[in-house]
């Protein structure tokens, strides 16, 4: 029940920030959508950093079989070339909607970065109410000799040009984000 | 490097042309009403004051001890592979960055927005220094291309309208845009600047929290460049002021939360917030390891934070709320409301950061309003400050302004104030040609102040009257002083009247202690603090806090300086401290004596006129008292109808509508224009003052609506009983 209130809460958030949250059974379907999604926008390369090996093994098939290139590393090389970002997300705050990824692996930075269309994967069980309920965890991160984190909430976006909401400033221009519900 | 006029008349001839420029005046009526409701929006629910208490203690205790968290945070920072640097003053700060990019060969570099580099014109110098450095926040990208300051800390290039960008953006890419496509402008600036990050070989940014305890920065966006200004460049640098040093995450999490909720682009948090500590990977860095660097830039802050007033400008989260509700940026802008830092808080910081010449005029243009330190989440009483800093620059003149000396000498000695205030009668009489108001000023008076008529002075003040009007009450169970203040006492003794009309028979021993004299507020706005506290002891001397059950005023402004400046004033003084503060304990105004203490409720009568009512500053913010005026304006029988901007100013504070009455006269047109709009007959407000400027310039406009002080319009009532 609390579960399903923080994801309510959460696809509401993001939705006012412009962001988009849906739920998926599983790793499958995401992929489904995420390929289903590029397809759409005329989009032809798939950024997927920070996923496991067999993941990415799934992620490279499908997409390939799709016609997609798909990058997992190097992706400073294809800076130019990156059209849908492909990752995982740590954590989902339901009370802003935000997404919170540990990324000092640089790819996967480039790849929230920089590209048109950002899809992140977020396990149902990683939803918190807000952030200082992270605060432990966070605070954990940071105290590592490196860290990288990042709080994302909807799409990059400005205001800058007569007090206008406009989409893609410099970031994504859409975020996506599937909520992976709990192995049955 | 920028410079603003130093001198008054100058300086009011820039506002004149701002207040010309018809987009800016529209832009910022807008952004202000539309601020005002996104910020009430997203604190719906919350407590925001106690929100604010709790980052304020954060700030207090951080300040207290930068030294302490600046050396935690460089152990820390520097066990991550980052470098720290402390500069002294912003010619430091300069030289470090360019030195920086020197050693590491760098010669492309990003900015993303830093309020801190635009304090040390960090862009100048890097430039002169052969580096090419590019903005890459749209808005401060916008205006460095147009070679300007941001006019605001949140949204830089608010000044300007889509049409200007759009030449803007023609001119740099060589194509004709569509002004109306603002989206296709925002997409010209993406794609300009990805070049310009991703051939970047160092990346400059500010930094919001600087985490003692583990090293890292904190930075809040919305567009995602600092991001990527702190990911692609090889080298890092973080330019900061060493108070945003806070003690670990939770802290930051604290003040986030607040500052982007202020902020009032209605939104709960940021698009991005970036945390980075150490020298994190980066492929085309030195080891695959981003050069990092913190720059704490002093700057004087070190001293600040040690000074027993000021350091209280410190707490400053930069969330530009100060701006967004003040009635006089809403009027003229940034550009001409600050230096560098802008709005009420850049009255105070650039005298601090860039001097007495550059703050000399810009200081005094402050209502005393109160409506920044209401919405300040970090609790600093701006206005305070500002008085404060304007004394420090009159310390500085070498010789105070013949005005000051006047009121000085004048209002030290009640005899000689209250004899000229008589004269003033007979000296005006020739101009009312029998009337309430002057409509024509005399020639002395300049041009510029006939945007309200003035109001004669009574041929009898209240203090002559009393002895006729007080009638002893029978069995009196409550004994009450009556505080006047000049304009009740000389200007408007009919308030005081209706106010014993209304408490005839309600068992109250009314005063008027004759030794009471002007509350001091005037002295205080115009910096004369000695003056405001000899003319505190004075009103201690004549009213006895441990005689009265309640001093009353009907002036608000008077009664917010007696209950929070007076125990300020008189703070440590033997023997008057204590009764200051009883003083100001038994304070309180009109509306909530007969609602509150009263309970004049359910209704005294009353005539069923359409009534709108203004707030007066010193009332709803100065007492903190919203509730009882309306619930008494509809005790009284009035039908309320109520305005959007009802708590705003009336652009009168005192002498302030004197100094500043191009300002003074636009603030009160946005007023009556928009009481206008509620259709009422009645404008019905709690203070004197505001009745001399809503009544003032409702005469020049020849408007029907009759300006009532609260007092008059409940007496009204009595005389229509309720069926």
């Amino acid at each position: 029940m609390r579960l399903e209130s923080l994801q309510d809460q959460f696809q509401q958030r993001i939705a006012v920030v412009g962001g988009r949250a849906q739920t998926v059974p599983d790793l499958e379907a995401a992929l489904g959508y995420v390929v289903r999604l590029t397809q759409e926008l005329g989009g032809r390369t798939l950024a997927a950093p920070g996923w496991g090996q067999a993941e990415l093994e799934r992620i490279q098939a499908v997409g390939q079989q799709a016609g997609l290139e798909v990058f997992s590393q190097g992706l400073r090389a294809q800076a130019k070339n990156i059209f849908c970002g492909f990752t995982p997300a740590d954590w989902g705050v339901a009370q802003t909607g935000t997404l919170v990824i540990d990324s000092l692996n640089e790819d996967l930075r480039l790849a929230t970065m920089l590209s048109e269309v950002h899809v992140a994967v977020l396990p149902a069980a990683r939803l918190r109410p807000d952030l200082p309920s992270l605060q432990d965890e966070l605070g954990g991160i940071l105290q590592r000799p490196q860290a990288y984190l990042a709080m994302i909430t909807g799409p990059s976006r400005t205001g800058d040009i007569e007090l206008i909401l406009t989409m893609g400033a410099h970031g994504p221009r859409q975020v996506h984000v599937l909520i992976l519900e709990a192995a049955a | 490097m920028r410079s603003t006029p130093a001198d008054s008349r100058q300086y009011r001839a820039q506002l004149r042309r701002a207040l010309d420029n018809q987009f800016l005046r529209q832009t910022l009526a807008g952004f202000a009403a539309r601020n005002r409701q996104q910020r009430a929006e997203t604190f719906a629910g919350l407590d925001f004051a106690a929100l604010a208490q709790e980052v304020a203690r954060i700030k207090d205790d951080s300040l207290s001890r930068l030294p302490e968290l600046y050396q935690q945070f460089k152990q820390a920072a520097e066990a991550g592979g980052a470098q720290v640097h402390l500069a002294a003053d912003a010619a430091e700060a300069n030289r470090i960055i360019a030195d920086i990019a020197k050693k590491a060969g760098c010669q492309r570099l990003v900015k993303s927005k830093s309020m801190t580099s635009e304090e040390i014109f960090l862009n100048d110098y890097l430039e002169a220094q052969g580096l090419t450095v590019t903005e890459t926040d749209l808005g401060e990208w916008i205006i460095q291309l147009r070679g300007e300051g941001p006019s605001h800390m949140i949204a830089p290039a608010i000044h300007l309208s889509r049409q200007e960008v759009a030449q803007l953006f023609s001119r740099v890419t060589g194509r004709e845009l569509d002004p109306q496509n603002v989206e296709g402008l925002v997409e010209v600036a993406r794609q300009e600047l990805r070049q310009a990050f991703l051939s970047a070989d160092m990346g400059i940014s500010g930094g919001n929290f600087c985490l003692a305890d583990s090293g890292a920065i904190g930075i809040v966006t919305n567009e995602g460049n600092a991001r990527l200004v702190t990911t692609l460049p090889r080298v890092h640098v973080a330019l900061v002021g060493l108070e945003k040093l806070v003690p670990d995450l939770g802290s930051a999490l604290t003040i986030l939360s607040l500052l982007v909720r202020n902020t009032g682009m209605g939104q709960p948090i940021s698009g991005y917030v970036t945390w980075i500590s150490g020298a994190v990977p980066c492929a085309t860095g030195a080891d695959g390891r981003k050069e990092m660097h913190v720059v704490f830039l002093d700057n004087g802050r070190l001293a600040l934070s040690q000074d027993p007033v000021f350091k209280e400008a410190l707490r400053c989260i930069r969330c530009g709320s100060c701006a967004n509700v003040c009635p006089i940026y809403a009027k003229v802008g940034g550009h001409n409301y600050g230096h560098v830092y802008i709005g009420a808080i850049g009255l105070i910081l650039t005298y601090f950061y860039h001097g007495r010449e550059n703050a000399r005029a810009l200081v005094k243009n402050c209502l005393n309003c109160q409506a920044c330190k209401a919405a300040c989440p970090a609790g600093i009483d701006l206005p305070r400050l500002i008085k404060k800093t304007a004394g420090l620059v009159l310390a500085q003149e070498p010789r105070r302004p013949a005005k000051n000396r006047l009121l000085a000498a004048v209002l030290k000695n009640r005899r000689l104030f209250h004899f000229l205030l008589r004269r003033a009668y007979l000296t005006q009489k020739p101009l009312a040609r029998g009337e309430r108001l002057i409509r024509h000023l005399p020639f002395f008076f300049g041009r510029e102040q006939g945007f309200r008529s003035l109001p004669v002075v009574a041929r009898r003040p209240l203090r002559d009257r009393w002895p006729e009007l007080a009638r002893p009450e029978a069995k009196p169970h409550l004994r009450v002083a009556l505080f006047g203040g000049c304009l009740v006492d000389f200007v408007y003794p009919e308030q005081a009247e209706a106010l014993l009309r209304l408490l005839r028979g309600r068992g109250v021993r009314l005063d008027y202690p004759l030794e009471q004299t002007c509350c001091g507020l005037p002295a205080l706005m115009m910096s004369e603090e000695e003056t405001a506290r000899e003319v505190a002891v004075q009103n201690l001397r004549a009213l006895d806090p441990a005689e009265h059950d309640y001093v009353l005023t009907l002036c608000a402004s008077c009664g917010s300086h007696l209950k929070e400046n007076l125990p300020r004033l008189l703070e440590g003084a033997a023997g008057l401290a204590v009764q200051a503060r009883q003083l100001a304990g038994k304070v309180i105004d009109f509306s909530s004596f007969m609602v509150d203490v009263l309970g004049v409720e359910p209704a005294l009568g009353g005539s069923g006129a359409q009534a709108a009512y203004h707030a007066p500053c010193h009332l709803c913010r100065g007492l903190g008292v919203q509730r009882a005026p309306r619930e008494l304006l509809r005790a009284a029988g009035y039908q309320y109808l109520p305005y959007a901007e009802e708590e705003v100013c009336c652009g009168f504070g005192g002498s302030y509508s004197l100094e500043f009455p191009e300002l003074s006269a636009a603030i009160l047109e946005s007023k009556l224009d928009q009481v206008a709009a509620t259709g009422a007959e009645l404008l019905v407000t709690d203070c004197p003052g505001c009745v001399l400027q809503l009544r003032g310039g409702l005469d020049q406009r020849r408007s029907p609506i009759q300006v009532l002080h609260m007092a008059e319009a409940a007496a009204a009532a009595l005389d229509k009983p309720r069926a």
